[in-house]
């Protein structure tokens, strides 16, 4: 397995858990405003919306930045997956633009624990999103070539 | 267009069975694409396949071959 197509793979499967976390969360807290009162819980989220992307930089301009770690293979590889991620992030604002504009149409206004739920939904989707397009990426050209 | 062979089993075999991982290591690339063009599954930039057959000490067309070639 080449190294980049080791992390896309654990990028999988932590965005999975942090997915499967915040649905558990969100489920446990049974309100998207009491979510936003809890102190703790805000803070975790912070630590995580700052932590995930500087993890995701970490890993990417340290660990793979050696030629025997990623190669021109692996770059035509990321070059595609990110037209999924693209496609992944579009979609997800497009959902939530039009969820939260229904739901709310009546009051005229959204509550603010939405932002941090629509950046971290982004987030994570594209994170899933890169990672499944490299692994879908190395399949095909082990398949195709 | 035809389709581009090569022959670096052949060449590590004959640089005293240089291992896949050395070739990478001297080539600049990984392992994985050593394999995957060993195994005619990916067809490399110009660039890489010069570094390939420096890697050997031969010339370009001595790694690679366009099939319509023959």
């Amino acid at each position: 397995m080449a190294p980049l197509q080791k992390r896309a793979l654990y990028s999988f499967v932590i965005g999975l858990v942090l997915t499967i976390v915040l649905i558990v969360v969100l489920v446990a807290q049974g309100d998207i405003t009491a979510f936003e009162r809890d102190l703790k819980l805000r803070l975790v989220m912070y630590a995580v919306l700052i932590g995930v992307p500087l993890i995701y930089l970490i890993l990417v301009n340290l660990t793979l930045r050696k030629p025997t770690q990623l190669d021109e293979r692996d770059r035509r590889i990321i070059e595609r997956s990110s037209w999924a991620q693209w496609l992944a992030v579009i979609f997800t604002l497009v959902a939530w633009t039009i969820a939260l504009t229904e739901i709310y149409r009546d009051q005229g206004q959204v509550p603010i624990a939405f932002l941090k739920l629509i950046f971290m939904s982004t987030l994570i989707i594209g994170t899933l999103a890169q990672s499944l397009g490299i692994l879908v990426g190395y399949w095909e050209m082990n398949r195709n070539g | 267009m035809g389709r581009i062979k090569n022959r670096i089993r052949r060449l590590r075999f004959d640089h005293g069975e240089m291992t896949q991982e050395e070739l990478a290591n001297r080539a600049g690339c990984t392992r994985q694409t050593i394999i995957a063009l060993e195994q005619n599954r990916y067809v490399p930039s110009i660039e890489l396949a010069f570094r390939v057959a420096k890697a050997f000490g031969v010339p370009l067309e001595e790694v690679f071959q366009c099939e319509n070639d023959k």
